[in-house]
Formats: structure tokens, sequence, C-alpha cells
């Protein structure tokens, strides 16, 4: 179905319009709802540009991988539940330094579409 | 509102034996997601404080948090408190009698001055201002931490593990996210390095748990309340220490690390004045990750509470989208200890 412009450009350009028109004119409460509006659309736009760069995918095959080098049998399309349990109980070395890899990846990937500007 | 405001003016002029109380201004506080905050100032004629008073009045908000203290609770924390010479609103009198409000509620006198973070750090303080400044939040946390077990009125507060309060704070937060039910790799891995790291415990005092930027007021460069003491708890004096220098609560200002307001030895020093003990900024570090796993799990509680549909809010929602940052900071702040070591 063609249906343009895209979604990711509508989330766009409405979030300009926000930013840019109404939050000079607001003040307090409403100025901070609505940096938060614009906030979430923030996410919005960029997890849709990460799933279309494959991104999420590429940190899933890492975990996958890490878990299978490490004879763990991920659970379906579960490998964070898989890693988060294991570490429960304590059954992988914290110091892994690959483990720590993918610690990371995880992380950044959320980041990116949270908080990129936090990120070192 | 009015009627709102109209019950707490009653109910202060009877507590004060006040002929007539009239209401100056009434309005609700900004922040306070878990109680609502009101400032209330009256003139009151006759009784035992006759004049004019600033004063707030604190009740629960429609939904707490899994380990905030009741509003009875946190009056006798503050009691407590300012007993023992924190800077703290005075605290006046509880009212439990539901029929009053429709919710438990007490009033405390109101301090001057602002507890906005972000305005807080931005200050133009001086270095002398800010040692001053970091000092003094060390001499108060020491005064809080003079507060010991047993205490009568505080017999509500859960005593911790008695080897090591880290490791009841390890399995508190465990507990936490098997109840959130969605997995937290990087905050798994913490909590196992919390456990094999943990520090030998210093004695078990009275911690405020929340002692933040946020959640303190200055009027210019000189601090007037400690505020929000519904997580208070029993537990090792680092908690206290830690939690005011966690990355979190910098707000922008990264390079001073005690709530972006100044530097860690000078908080350490500002205690040492007053107990006499030196602490180690090597278990102030172990306890800054433990603020982070803390923070982690707070925040996830509150997405939760958005996503149950127990209380929808973008609010709570971008909360629980920020533990990534939490995360993000663990994986640095425990290479960085390592490192170190």
């Amino acid at each position: 179905m063609i249906n343009r412009p895209e979604t990711r450009d509508l989330l766009a350009e409405a979030r300009k319009v926000l930013l840019d028109s109404l939050v000079p004119e607001l003040g307090g409460e409403r100025k901070y709802e609505a940096l938060m509006i614009a906030n979430a659309m923030g996410m919005a736009i960029r997890e849709q540009e990460l799933r279309e760069a494959g991104e999420p995918e590429t940190t899933d095959v890492m975990l996958s991988r890490f878990l299978a080098g490490h004879a763990l049998t991920e659970e379906s399309g579960q490998g964070e539940q898989t890693l988060a349990r294991v570490l429960r109980e304590r059954t992988l070395d914290g110091g892994d330094r690959e483990l720590r890899t993918v610690l990371r990846a995880m992380t950044e990937t959320r980041l990116k579409v949270n908080n990129p500007g936090y990120l070192k | 509102m009015s009627a709102l405001e109209d019950t707490f003016a009653t109910f202060i002029s009877r507590q004060t034996g006040a002929s007539d109380a009239t209401v100056v201004s009434f309005d609700k506080l900004s922040g306070g997601a878990i109680q609502d905050n009101f400032g209330l100032t009256l003139d009151l004629e006759g009784g035992n404080r006759p004049g004019r008073h600033e004063f707030v009045v604190r009740q629960d908000a429609p939904s707490g948090v899994a380990e905030s203290l009741s509003r009875p609770q946190e009056f006798r924390v503050l009691q407590a408190a300012f007993g023992a010479g924190v800077t703290t609103p005075e605290p006046l009198w509880l009212c439990e009698d539901t029929a009053v409000t429709g919710q438990v509620f007490y009033v405390m006198s109101r301090a001057a001055g602002s507890a906005s973070p972000r305005k807080l750090v931005k200050s133009n303080f001086s270095d002398e201002q800010r040692r001053a400044l970091v000092r003094r939040f060390g001499a108060e946390l020491a005064s809080l931490h003079s507060v010991r077990p047993p205490d009568d009125s505080l017999e509500f507060l859960a005593m911790p593990n008695p080897d090591n309060p880290a490791l009841s704070r390890v399995a508190l937060y465990r507990r936490y996210l098997e109840e959130i039910g969605e997995p937290h790799p990087v905050l798994e891995w913490a909590l196992n390095w919390l456990e094999d790291n943990a520090p030998e415990p210093g004695p078990t005092v009275l911690c405020h748990c929340d002692f933040r930027t946020g959640n303190y007021m200055l009027s210019g460069d000189r601090l007037t309340a400690i505020l929000d003491w519904e997580f208070a708890a029993w537990s090792d004096p680092c908690e206290d220490l830690g939690w005011l220098c966690s990355r979190s609560w910098r707000f922008g200002a990264d390079e001073r690390e005690v709530g972006g307001i100044g530097y860690k030895q000078d908080l350490l020093d500002g205690y040492r004045e007053v107990t006499g003990i030196s602490i180690s900024p090597a278990i102030v570090s172990y306890w800054e990750v433990m603020a982070l796993v803390r923070w982690a799990a707070i925040a996830l509680q509150q997405a939760r509470r958005h996503m149950s549909g127990e209380q929808r809010s973008l609010e709570l929602a971008l909360t629980g989208r920020m533990v990534a940052q939490m995360e993000y900071d663990l994986l640095n702040q425990i290479q960085e200890l390592e490192d170190g070591q």
C-alpha cells in the first residue's frame, strides 16, 4: 500500500511544529508537558530509523551468538530473558569480556532510541 | 480546591486553638509523583500560634511505589530527624482520620527557597560557596545518622541484614526485578557485582535514602530544608552518601559529583567534622553503583504503573525509557572501579 508521506516524515514534521511554534508560546507545566510529548515523538522517530537500519536485529544476533558460544539454550526469540536468567542463576562469569560487549551493545542500542545525547 | 483549603484551615485552627483562620493563599505545589503537596498561608487569630504562618500539607497521591512509607510513618521519621537537629520542615500535626479529606495527611512548616534541580545546578556559586554547601550536606547527614536503632517511635522500619545492609538491598532489588517481570540483564549483572564486592558495613543508622538535588531547598546559598522522607530506612550511612553522589542526580554537571553542586571530598570532610569518622571514597563509589540499580528499579516500577493502567501518565512512561541511562552508567562505572583497583 502506498501511503505517503511516510509515518516517520509525519512525526518529524509534527515534532518540528510543536518545538518551533508551540513550545515558545507555553510556560510552566504546559511547556514541560509539550517537551515531554516532543521527547516521546523523538523516540518514536529514532526507533523507526534504527529498525529500518536493522540495528536491533544486529544486537539480537550478537546476543544469540554469545548464548550459543556459551552453550546456553536460548528460548525461542527470548535472548534477553535467557541472559537475565543465567545471570540471576550466576552461571556466567560477570568479568567475561564478551558478556560485557553484549551488555554494552544492548544498552547502547536502546540509548540510541531513548537519549542518544547520553552516549559518550 | 476551596473546600479543601477550608478543611485544612479548620483542621489547623483546631490544632492551634485559634478562634479564626483566614486563608491568605492556597496552591498545589509542583513535584511529588507519590504525594500531593499543598502550600497554605493562614492568618490565625488567638490560640498558641497567632499571626501569619506558611504551612505545607502533604497527603497521598492516587498511588505510591513499593518501598515508600505511609504518611504517618513519614511524619514520625520527620519528627526523629527534626529532633536530631537535621534541617527539615518542622513536623506539626498528623491527621489519620480519613473522614476529614478522604486521605491521611500531615502539616509541616513551609521552608523558603527553591528545590528545582536544574536551577540549583546552574546557580552561579563561587568555589567557596560550593564547598560550604557540600560540607553542610555532609554535616546534615552526620546528624541524621546519629539516630540509631532501636527506636520505639520508628519500630515500623525493618532492620537490614545484620551482617550487611548492602546485601539486604541486593536481595530487595532482585525481588523488585522479579516482580516487574521483564528481563534486565545489565541490572542482574550489576546486582551480582554488588553482591561480590560488598564492603565491610558501617553502623546501622537512620538513612534518608532519597537525599539528592531536587529533594532539598536552598535560599541563595543557604540550606533551608531537606524534603521527601518517604524512603527513609535503617541502613548503612554510605547509602545516603552514595545516593547523593550518584550520576543520576548531577543534572548535567557531571564533574561535580555531589548532586551537581560540589565535590565528594568536601562532603566527606563535612561528615567527618561532626562524626569524627573518615569515610572511604571507594565505599561511597560502591554505593553510587547501588544507587544506579535502585533508581533503575524504581523507574521500572513507575513505568509499570503506567503500563498496567493503574496511573496512565506520559511522565511515568518516559521514566521507564530512562532506565537505559542507568544501565549505561552502570557499565561505565563498574568498569572504572575495576580499572582503578
